[in-house]
């Protein structure tokens, strides 16, 4: 479905992403791991539009998104959750969400407040702070709000960068389990991570990053069964 | 007693050209967190192109409003390519500073497009006064508070419930994030800064022409009344720079009726003193400082 290969991209003078590919598969969780300054981040970046790739293609079921403007990958179903969340903080929860939808065209209103509907279903607790400006939510509400907000532009894949940062272990709990919900439904998400057990348990495949370059791929089990990446990234004894 | 109601009246409708002007002001600082100086001196070269075409061309009225307000859009374009697109985001000061370059360019260009200092610009209104009882008003002014609360409300819906109008809010609030959801941060601070220019030369036009005259100082003029009155209004509200300018009026035809012209002047930026230390946030802007304190606490 998405198929990256061979992209580098660079930051000036220097090389982040060293000629590498990769396959997120229709109704799959991909999952890329690695250290800091891997290229995690860089990679999405670079599938979402807002870094250029230096040579090397991105395709989405076919079509060419190499070197298209981020607008454009937006329309053609490819969205972000940023690191951080990112969330609007001076705007309303309602009007964080519309703005996830902005890429869609004017005669979609209907559908989009149809979607709006769903995923204040979907989230409850944004349903109760609709009103409420998105500065004031707590750190899990405005992960919430980042991933509700993305889904309202109806992505065929969901970017994910690092969900779990910096939020406390049961709202990490709460956050994968409801990635594991969302792909139940068909959403094929695209996910970066540092925390290796919470991938673990969503992903269908791994990729793992360092210095820019994939250095293995394959399921959670083939992971678990290399005992070098094992001890790097799961620590010693745990299982 | 009914002195001092007639003055609060007259600075009721002074107070509206005031509150035109800062309501431009206030929606640049409130898109880009950008102070815009010579947004007063390219409303007074508008003008000067409206003016130079009612003395050569036409005195058509409505010809006139229409060039006034085309030549100010056509020079906040100048200005937003030159101060805003090609400076960075985050180069605050740059920009500023850059805006008060341009604004010494306009002003030259003002002199040597017209070079006596005091020209004529045409009367869009028949003055008539207007008697309430024991009160006057004039008609022209009566007919500028009224637009400009057309306006804020105009202003108000277009950004709370247009997609545009969202998109511009995401701009301000999150660039960044704005980015991610595909939105096109670059054009849509041109149609903002196109926004202002369309306020800044229907302010300009209506005091003008209730003045009846354009001197090359109007640019200073507008830039220092539109600032103060965004200021006391509270920086980046559109209420706020409402309420702002029309305080402003009322306590400078106060001061000037008790205390003449030199008073006046003084009034607006004694005003503006006690405002900062009392409420450093403006009449409106302290709610949104203390909302957004709460917010950076609880993150």
């Amino acid at each position: 479905m998405l198929k990256v290969e061979n992209i580098v991209t660079r930051y000036g003078a220097i090389e982040a992403l060293k000629g590498l590919s990769l396959d997120a598969r229709h109704g799959e969780v991909t999952c890329l791991l690695g250290p800091n300054g891997a290229g995690k981040t860089t990679t999405m970046f670079s599938i979402a539009g807002i870094l250029n790739p230096h040579s090397g293609s991105i395709t989405l079921d076919g079509n060419d998104l190499t070197n298209q403007s981020a607008p454009s990958i937006v329309r053609k179903g490819i969205a972000l959750v940023p690191e951080n969340r990112l969330i609007f903080p001076e705007m309303s929860v309602t009007d964080n969400l519309y703005a996830g939808a902005y890429c869609r065209s004017r005669s979609e209103r209907q559908a989009v407040d149809d979607d709006l509907a769903e995923t204040f279903e979907r989230f409850p607790r944004l349903k109760e702070r609709r009103a409420q400006i998105g500065g004031t939510l707590s750190g899990g509400e405005q992960q919430m709000l980042a991933i509700g907000r993305a889904l309202m532009a109806r992505p065929k894949i969901l970017m994910m960068d690092e969900p779990s940062l910096g939020l406390a272990p049961m709202v990490v709990e709460e956050i994968f389990s409801f990635i594991h919900q969302l792909n139940q439904e068909g959403v094929t998400i695209l996910l970066v991570e540092q925390n290796a057990h919470m991938a673990l348990k969503v992903a269908h495949k791994i990729y793992l990053l360092e210095q820019g370059k994939v250095t293995f791929n394959g399921s959670p089990e083939d992971m678990q069964q290399d005992e070098m990446i094992h001890r790097a990234y799961l620590g010693v004894g745990s299982s | 007693m009914t002195d001092f109601v007639q003055n609060c009246i007259d600075g009721l409708m002074f107070g509206s050209g005031y509150a035109l002007l800062a309501l431009g002001f206030t929606l640049v600082f409130g898109v880009m967190k950008r102070l815009n100086l010579s947004f007063g001196p390219s409303i007074m070269l508008g003008a000067y192109v409206g003016t130079w075409v009612y003395l050569n061309i036409s005195d058509n009225t409505w010809l006139v409003a229409l060039v006034t307000l085309i030549a100010t859009i056509t020079v906040g374009a100048y200005v937003e390519r030159l101060c805003f697109r090609a400076i960075r985001r985050d180069a605050t000061i740059a920009s500023m500073v850059s805006s008060f370059a341009i604004w010494m360019q306009l002003e030259e260009i003002a002199m040597h497009l017209l070079p006596e200092r005091t020209y004529p610009f045409p009367a869009f209104f028949t003055t008539t006064t207007l008697e309430f009882g024991p009160f006057y008003a004039r008609s022209e002014h009566i007919t500028m508070l009224l637009l400009t609360l057309a306006l804020l409300i105009l202003l108000h819906a277009f950004l709370f419930r247009t997609r545009l109008g969202l998109a511009l809010r995401t701009v301000s609030d999150n660039p960044l994030a704005s980015a991610y959801m595909g939105i096109n941060g670059s054009n849509i601070l041109f149609l903002a800064f196109a926004l202002v220019s369309v306020l800044g030369g229907l302010a300009g036009f209506l005091i003008l022409s209730a003045d009846s005259q354009v001197t090359p100082f109007f640019g200073l003029w507008a830039t220092f009344k539109g600032l103060i009155a965004m200021m006391l209004g509270g920086m980046g509200s559109l209420p706020g720079a409402i309420l702002g300018g029309l305080l402003l009026g009322v306590v400078e035809a106060n001061a000037f009726w008790y205390g003449g012209p030199v008073i006046r002047d003084l009034s607006a930026y004694l005003l503006l003193f006690v405002m900062l230390i009392v409420r450093p946030g403006g009449l409106i802007g302290q709610r949104i400082v203390a909302e957004q304190r709460a917010a950076d606490e609880r993150v």
